[in-house]
């Protein structure tokens, strides 16, 4: 072949054609009444039993197709018009959902439930879903219970052995097609926040029933694979795992149908790409980019951004049972070497603010201990003397690999504060897997940095259950403390709030004392989304709710 | 020839299995416990273990390997390569999604970087020293020490963000299209099968970037292979031979060609089998739902089936790449057979 005839064939190949082809495919027009929202992943499974419930990318495929019992008010907004929730205990700070109304007398609630409330498979909502919901969240059939653990949580009756060998008894019942009783084993002010949460949604009995097997009654394998029969706003259309999830609005939702018809969910991994999409108007609303890319954003034509400071935050923790981190003196040494306000500038963009208690600021029970830690680098330096510390070099500070992206910049932050200090930190990324065996199973990790705890249970009084507590769930430095655990034993059933307010204080001063963690930011959820949708509305399981937006 | 393909055959199906089940004892010699990830809501000592039984590593190792292999109910053996345990969805199922969507995409830019790479580097053979040559020569360096998912971004950036002229780096599809439906999960394919030409143009036009990421990068060695092969068959007796005997350009050149075959087609192969599971990159780039980033995920959570299952995908389809292309080359070459 001639030397032009070469050059000629592989011009055409490789520049006319995909022209061609670029030209067919760009800039195709939006359908009307079509959200595309972009994220790291779409949903792995729908099951809130299953392996995959504590994946937020399926948290937000169940709580769009599941409706709750009874959900938070909206309230307020913040600066940038997220929409807000006001959390409390009490009955009149929640409205009704499927339970249209809802009383208490004693330890026996009793639920009024919605009547003409149809799913997408057409059923309708009675009573026998309710019971078929605690049936198998009493089960402990699924790889995860998620609704055994939060039945517990909510405090209801029989739900403590957690083995799956007593079925459902008296404590729910069936009163008639729409009225239901809940019993609880003891006064707890977490029935209700429990009843908000994914891992309660309401199942469609008949839907789930349809595709149960005698190897799975409860039907895991379908909610996992296919659908989730359920009574909420949107309807599964399509799933291909790992690629897209798509809804169609339930026409037949009795809360009204969707103002948005379609929501197509895509997996678009690298957040540059779903900048770049935000930005031309291919997709209508992202999250989780970078501080950067969030702070690219301010100004750009046709874009807002949605920021409210809710549960994410950024903390230190150090374990008490690995030396030298069970050296209180150390631990306040590093609490004071860390220059927050350049960590808030640098790394945040400012999209965050000093975190000054060891809960969300936004949740109940939340107080400001008169212990704070400020950056004070001569401070810091007479506290490391006093440890008696004497550094060699093989302090290892772990962060999850995956997220170097905005953790990064953290790190490479507090270990030059760290540095200045005197202390020479080995930066230790581990994958996700591993950093969560370590902390959570294993609970040897010595010193890290952790951005993804958030109490799903709205109060305090949880955060400390399940971090603060001797032996708690995710109890991942190990701490004891006496005062905590008793005032925790003492507040966990007190039915006044504002007794049990001051029980937190104390223990969230305690926990100050004691540097259970070194609380750094709180940071700010975000979402990046075309001028033209409104109503987003930050929830605490961070998922949106595609029932609020309109476009 | 036929007793050739089957001793193949049941050789690399033994080099597949053993291949696997090492895979199955040395990802189980990590040093994380898989079921963290699962409880990491409730990770009561009741709930971990309740987790462990439903992945079903509370048995012993030489139970669990049993149960792999079919030994115990659904296996290797019987077809089956086990649940994910992230998503619950049977691991064939997950790979029959993914694998065709990394076919596509290396498929393509194979066809793209040999039609590029053959006629340059039979051009360059034909005047070694010349400013092609050099060009060639600088540009197999260059893109040998590229990495792909940079050249990736900076395409989407130049082309889609700046230039608009390239679809939305967004997958497969436009996101308004609905897909096909999957008759081999290959969209090119369901797409015309189902005569919907929309979405045929979308999915083509959704894979020309990465095709390009991809082909910048393999035409480099695959133009130096052609090059430095057909230099050493021109320069042999035979070519001269024809030559002398006034033979057309034509002809001599095909001759040529079928004899420098063999290398470009080794390392064709070689590439193939690196890139099943090599173009994870780019796939993260375009957001492909591919089978690397599929066994990317699936080592970082641990997902053991997954991992496995890849593993063994990935070693039969490259039993029969290389069987492929043997056969091929004994066609092209049939002294290979003799040998």
């Amino acid at each position: 072949m001639s030397l032009k005839r070469a050059i000629s064939a592989a011009a055409i190949f490789s520049i006319i054609v995909p022209t061609g082809l670029f030209m067919s495919a760009a800039g195709s027009t939006a359908a009307t009444s079509q959200v595309t929202f972009l994220s790291e992943d779409v949903p792995a499974g729908l099951d809130y039993d299953g392996p995959s419930a504590a994946i937020p990318a399926s948290q937000v495929g169940m709580v769009n197709l599941m409706e709750p019992l009874v959900y938070y008010k909206k309230s307020g907004k913040s600066p940038s018009g997220v929409n807000l929730l006001k959390y409390g205990y009490a009955p009149t700070d929640f409205q009704g959902r499927l339970a249209e109304s809802f009383t208490k007398n004693g330890l026996v609630w009793t639920f009024k439930l919605r009547k003409n409330v149809v799913g997408c498979n057409g059923e309708k909502f009675t009573a026998d879903d309710v019971i078929y919901t605690f049936a198998r969240a009493k089960s402990v059939s699924g790889a995860a219970p998620i609704g055994y653990f939060l039945s517990a949580v909510g405090g209801i009756k029989d739900f403590a052995t957690f083995d799956g060998k007593v079925p459902l008894g008296d404590e729910v019942k069936k009163i008639d097609d729409y009225t239901v009783q809940i019993t609880q084993g003891a006064e707890n002010k977490l029935f209700l926040p429990a009843l908000t949460i994914f891992g309660l949604g309401m199942f469609d009995k008949e839907g789930m029933e349809a595709q149960k097997t005698a190897k799975d009654p409860w039907s895991h394998d379908y909610a996992n694979t296919v659908n989730l029969p359920s009574f909420g706003p949107y309807c599964l259309s399509k799933w291909t795992k790992g690629s897209e999830f798509v809804l169609t609005a339930n026409a037949n939702y009795y809360g009204g149908k969707p103002a948005v018809a379609k929501i197509v969910l895509r997996k678009v991994p690298q957040s540059a790409n779903r900048l770049a999409a935000i930005r031309t108007g291919a997709a209508q609303l992202t999250e989780r980019l970078t501080p950067k890319e969030f702070a690219s954003l301010k100004g750009a034509k046709g874009v807002s951004v949605g920021s409210v400071v809710g549960n994410e935050s950024l903390f230190l923790n150090m374990n008490f049972k690995v030396a030298p981190w069970d050296n209180v003196k150390l631990r306040q040494a590093v609490a004071y070497a860390i220059d927050y306000n350049k960590l808030i500038k640098n790394a945040y963009y400012g999209q965050a603010k000093k975190w000054k208690s060891l809960v969300p600021s936004s949740y109940p029970g939340y107080s400001v201990p008169s212990t704070q830690y400020t950056y004070d680098l001569a401070k810091a330096k007479a506290l490391l003397k006093e440890s008696g510390y004497v550094d060699n070099g093989s302090l290892k500070l772990t962060y999850v690999a995956e997220k170097e992206s905005t953790l990064g910049p953290v790190v490479t932050q507090i270990k030059a504060d760290l540095k200045a200090l005197g202390l020479d930190i080995q930066l230790d990324p581990l994958p996700q897997t591993q950093f969560g065996d370590r902390q959570l199973t294993k609970r040897d990790l010595p010193f890290a940095v952790n951005d993804q705890e958030k109490p799903i249970g709205v109060d305090a009084g949880y955060a400390t259950y399940l971090f603060f507590i001797t032996g708690g769930l995710n109890n991942m430095d190990n701490y004891s403390n006496k005062i905590v655990d008793d005032t925790y034993k003492a507040i966990a059933t007190e039915p006044d709030t504002a007794k049990r307010n001051a029980g937190l204080a104390t223990i969230q001063e305690q926990l100050a004392k004691d540097v259970a963690w070194v609380p750094v930011v709180e940071f700010a959820t975000q979402w990046a989304y075309s001028s033209k949708l409104s109503g987003i509305t930050w929830h605490p399981d961070n998922c949106v709710r595609f029932f609020d937006l309109k476009i | 020839m036929r007793r050739y393909v089957l001793r193949r055959l049941a050789v690399g199906v033994l080099q597949a299995l053993g291949i696997t089940i090492a895979v199955f004892f040395v990802i189980r010699a990590l040093p994380a416990d898989p079921v963290s990830r699962i409880v990491g809501m409730n990770p009561t000592p009741e709930s971990i273990k309740q987790a462990r039984h439903a992945l079903g590593i509370d048995m012993s190792l030489f139970q669990q390997l049993l149960t792999f292999l079919g030994f115990h109910g659904d296996g290797v053996f019987t077809g089956s390569l086990g649940k994910s345990w992230v998503s619950g969805a049977t691991v064939l199922s997950e790979i029959a999604i993914t694998l065709p969507t990394t076919i596509q995409l290396i498929v393509t830019s194979f066809i793209v970087a040999l039609a590029i790479a053959i006629p340059i580097g039979m051009a360059t053979a034909r005047r070694p020293g010349g400013k092609l040559d050099k060009g060639v020569f600088g540009y197999g360096l260059f893109a040998g020490a590229q990495p792909e998912f940079w050249w990736g971004l900076i395409f989407i950036f130049v082309f889609y963000f700046k230039m608009g002229i390239a679809p939305a780096p967004l997958g497969m599809l436009d996101p308004e299209l609905t897909a096909p439906d999957a008759v081999t999960n290959f969209v090119l394919i369901d797409s015309l099968i189902a005569g919907d030409f929309t979405a045929f143009k979308s999915a083509l036009g959704h894979l020309v970037l990465p095709v390009l990421t991809l082909s910048f990068l393999l035409v480099g060695p695959l133009l130096k292979m052609t090059q430095q092969s057909m230099s050493r068959v021109l320069s042999s007796e035979f070519i001269l031979y024809q030559q002398a005997s006034g033979l057309e350009k034509k002809s001599i050149g095909r001759s040529t060609l079928r004899s420098a075959l063999a290398p470009i087609i080794t390392l064709t192969g070689i590439l193939f089998g690196f890139m099943l599971s090599g173009a994870v990159l780019v796939e993260s780039v375009f957001s492909l739902n591919g089978l690397g980033q599929y066994s990317v995920a699936a080592v970082l959570n641990l997902d053991f089936p997954a991992v496995q299952g890849v593993i063994l995908v990935i070693s039969v389809i490259s039993l029969f790449v290389y069987l492929g292309l043997d056969l091929l080359l004994a066609k092209i070459d049939p002294r290979i057979l003799v040998k």
